[in-house]
């Protein structure tokens, strides 16, 4: 069953689909979709190459945006951003703008296109910690500019969340190898299965660069108390990690709850379903008018044969995982016995021995800057949404912080 | 359910609908041709047929399309040259057809070198039981100069060879005309003159449709090389529409019948030609894209059209469309029409304010906030680039003012489209 978790779930598009889906934009006056992303990509600039023929200046309008380019075409929630504000929506529905990004990074890997210059190097050096979207995008932003960028990662591997946590369906570890490949031939250094606060101390790394980013990430999933040391239980960001590392192939039990019901509960249901699970139960907190997850991963989900609940608390767990849920509204109860219990209610970061404080989730200081220090920091930790594209934004803006901090170019 | 008469008598011949297939790869055997009598069509022009002394050796490959966008056909470009079956071959199709298809119209299409041929194949297509001939003087990829569009841009030999063609034949022929030349009145009437009853218009336009850019030679290629050759489908139907209607209003032409060609693929463009004067029409490049089933919506459509006009033959429509292309000198130039924008049509794309800035005069203004455009009649002209690129059709004619110092004149009379919108 693992074929179905590590086949690409969404097919692509083939080059007569893509100008097909190309030619149904209105090609804006003022586009909206180029305002709205994140990560400042300009989706009205590559559809329009593309529409013109000309894929490699799309491909280049894309990477030299975004380093992460093909992942973001494949796990960016486009509804809520480019694709939300989509004058074609005024006819039928919007353009498939992740899915024509995903063709424009295709061609370019397959056409093995180098689109991003280095520049000589600058002689200044800085560490990123952490992997993940935020921590790649501000090192190779940084290496652009002729930065000496080392990363330190506590994995074996690097990409963070990317690797470890978005699974194979929606993102194939080769293309964060790929990705990942791209920056460090930008002549990034990574320093893996080393974590900073343990096997080496920040402040040994803030002696030794002109500038630490942190950019960890929330890796941590979150436990509710009821649950604790209940040996059915797993964190759903422990399972996904297990899922990615070992390819799928991993067991799979007959009956399966869990709880949550944003994206990452989408993962995990969708992925059971993938890998064989007959009996998925999502118990879910948000009402199906404010779910969290993105409308794409809940029909995913829902074409898998996943059972949602929506409105439901966890109230109480008996043995032989029986959990008790109460409806948050109404006067009605639920009971499940599964024979796991996955946990996606929420993550946290792990910032011990990094020297700063958090609050809410997030480092207690303005901007991208630990006041007074040469320690910066961004992603999950920063300020702002929880998403790789954010995590995209927050590396960029990071890194122009860094550059303007230790006096480099722009 | 509509039901219509579609027949039409054209030169003599009564057809059960005006739709045939023309010389060309779509009717290149008996088999092609039973299913598309079979399919509906009313006649068929079998693939020209040439002198026994003409051998064919065709390329491969040889064709190629110019596309754009998602649209996989725009233009056709075809090198195939006259049929490549041997003579007897193809008059043992042609008896065969005529006798199991006899209420279905069977012409023959020839093609000589000399006077001498076109004597003989006129004498054995209508031994074979042709109901009329079309003579090819306008195929403009053959590899014999002497024959092929070379012979339809020479009025002398169109005539020498209609006078030929009429020596050996008691059955009515048109002659077929090549668009490649500046005045196609001038071999139609020398046709008309050599003995010709009617006239077939157009053939494939001369073209390089496509430059491979590595290899830096012309599709299709053939084995490194390409060559100049006809160039049909939808992209060339203003071309023809305008031959014909030239050849229609001509004095020396204006009776005489037009079986027209150039990229039909639907009913309307059918009506189109009818329109303009055609009372047969001929379809290639629709049939190799989609097949001989397209006939049937264009027979269909037809009938509705004609339903909507109230017209119970077809041939009350034919011509209609004639007296109204004039000289541009003769065009009312007194007024303008201002563009009429539909807000809840729109969808707030802008691609009438960039055309109009880019393309026109600067008078369509955008609302940034609320992502609409609006008109400034100072500096509109009135030509409605805009409603043509709007994709929602949102933009159409709207108020119509007479331009400063011209004679007043009742505005509302004028005639004027309804809607700029393209599908």
């Amino acid at each position: 069953m693992s074929e179905k978790y590590r086949e690409e779930y969404e097919v692509g598009f083939s080059p007569r689909l893509v100008m097909e889906e190309a030619s149904r934009c209105l090609l804006c006056l003022d586009a909206p979709c180029s305002s709205s992303c994140p990560a400042g990509t300009d989706p009205a600039k590559f559809i329009r190459s593309l529409r013109f023929k000309n894929v490699k200046g799309a491909a280049e309008t894309v990477r030299i945006n975004n380093i992460l380019g093909a992942i973001c075409a494949r796990v960016c929630p486009t509804e809520r951003y480019c694709q939300a504000g989509c004058s074609r929506s005024g006819i039928d529905k919007p353009i498939e703008i992740g899915l024509i990004q995903r063709y424009i990074t295709d061609f370019e890997d397959a056409l093995k296109m180098d689109i991003v210059e280095v520049k000589e190097p600058n002689g200044k050096k800085v560490a990123v910690i952490g992997s993940g979207p935020a921590g790649l995008t501000a090192a190779a932003k940084l290496a652009e500019d002729g930065y000496q960028v080392t990363i330190y990662e506590k994995e074996a591997k690097a990409g963070g969340y990317l690797r470890y946590g978005i699974p194979e369906y929606r993102l194939p570890n080769q293309i964060v190898d790929k990705e990942i490949k791209r920056i460090v031939e930008m002549g990034v250094d990574i320093v893996l299965n080393t974590k900073v606060g343990e096997d080496i101390k920040i402040e040994e790394l803030r002696k030794e660069y002109d500038a630490v980013i942190i950019a960890v990430g929330y890796s941590e999933g979150k436990m509710l108390p009821m649950f604790e040391n209940n040996r059915k239980v797993i964190k759903a960001v422990d399972w996904l990690k297990k899922c990615k590392d070992k390819k799928g192939n991993v067991k799979v039990p007959e009956n399966v709850l869990v709880v949550g019901g944003g994206d990452v509960a989408m993962d995990v249901v969708t992925s059971l379903k993938l890998l064989g699970c007959p009996h998925v139960t999502d118990v879910v907190y948000e009402q199906f008018s404010e779910f969290k997850a993105s409308k794409k991963e809940l029909e995913n989900a829902q074409e898998q044969g996943v059972t949602i609940i929506d409105g439901y608390v966890p109230v109480a767990v008996a043995r032989g995982g029986i959990v008790k849920f109460k409806h948050r509204v109404i006067p009605a109860e639920l009971k499940v016995k599964a024979d796991l219990i996955i946990l996606a209610v929420g993550q946290s970061p792990n910032v011990e021995n990094l020297g700063v404080e958090l609050e809410k989730g997030e480092i207690n200081a303005k901007g991208v800057r630990v006041p007074d220090t040469n320690v910066f920091f961004a992603g999950d930790i920063g300020h702002g949404e929880k998403t790789v594209v954010w995590g995209v934004r927050s590396g960029k803006e990071v890194a122009f912080e860094v550059k303007r901090f230790l006096g480099g170019k722009k | 359910m509509v039901k219509k008469d579609l027949s039409i008598t054209f030169m003599g011949v009564k057809f059960p609908n005006p739709f045939c297939l023309s010389s060309s790869p779509v009717g290149n055997c008996y088999d092609m041709c039973a299913k598309a009598y079979r399919e509906g069509w009313g006649g068929v022009v079998f693939k020209t047929i040439g002198p026994k002394h003409y051998l064919i050796d065709e390329v491969s490959p040889r064709f190629d399309a110019l596309t754009k966008e998602a649209e996989p056909f725009v233009g056709f470009k075809n090198m195939e040259q006259i049929a490549e079956h041997s003579l007897e071959e193809n008059l043992a199709d042609l008896r065969r057809l005529k006798k199991e298809f006899p209420n279905q119209v069977l012409i023959a299409s020839i093609m000589g070198s000399n006077e001498e041929d076109w004597e003989v194949l006129a004498k054995l297509v209508t031994e074979a039981g042709a109901d009329m001939i079309e003579l090819n003087f306008s195929c403009p990829q053959m590899t014999s100069h002497a024959m092929g569009s070379d012979v339809g841009s020479n009025p002398e030999l169109c005539k020498k060879y209609c006078a030929a063609v009429r020596r050996s034949t008691k059955l009515p022929f048109m002659a077929k005309m090549t668009p490649n030349i500046t005045d196609m009145c001038v071999p139609a009437i020398a046709s008309i003159e050599g003995g010709a009853d009617g006239i077939a218009a157009i053939n494939t336009i001369k073209s390089i449709i496509n430059v491979d850019l590595d290899k830096k030679v012309g599709l299709p290629i053939i084995n490194g090389k390409s060559s100049i050759s006809g160039y049909s489908g939808k992209a060339v139907k203003p071309v023809a529409l305008r031959f014909i209607q030239q050849m229609k209003t001509h004095p020396q032409l204006k009776d005489v019948e037009i079986s027209g060609i150039g990229g039909i693929e639907t009913w309307e463009d059918a009506a189109e030609f009818i329109l303009l004067g055609c009372k047969n029409l001929q379809v290639t490049t629709g049939i190799m894209q989609y097949g001989y089933r397209i006939v049937e919506d264009m027979k269909n459509g037809l009938m509705h059209y004609m339903d909507e006009q109230g017209v119970d033959k077809l041939e009350d429509l034919v011509g209609l469309a004639n007296k109204n292309i004039i000289p541009a000198e003769e065009l009312d130039r007194d007024y303008k029409v201002y563009p009429e924008i539909n807000n809840d049509k729109c969808v707030g794309c802008g691609r009438c304010v960039i055309s109009c800035y880019d393309g026109a005069h600067q008078a369509m203004e955008w609302d940034k906030e609320n992502r609409r455009p609006t008109c400034n009649k100072d500096k509109c002209v009135g030509c409605l680039l805009c409603g043509l690129v709007c994709p929602v059709g949102a933009i159409k004619p709207g108020e119509r003012v007479l331009k400063p110092g011209r004679k007043a004149k009742n505005l509302s009379k004028m005639v004027l489209q309804e809607s700029v919108e393209k599908l």
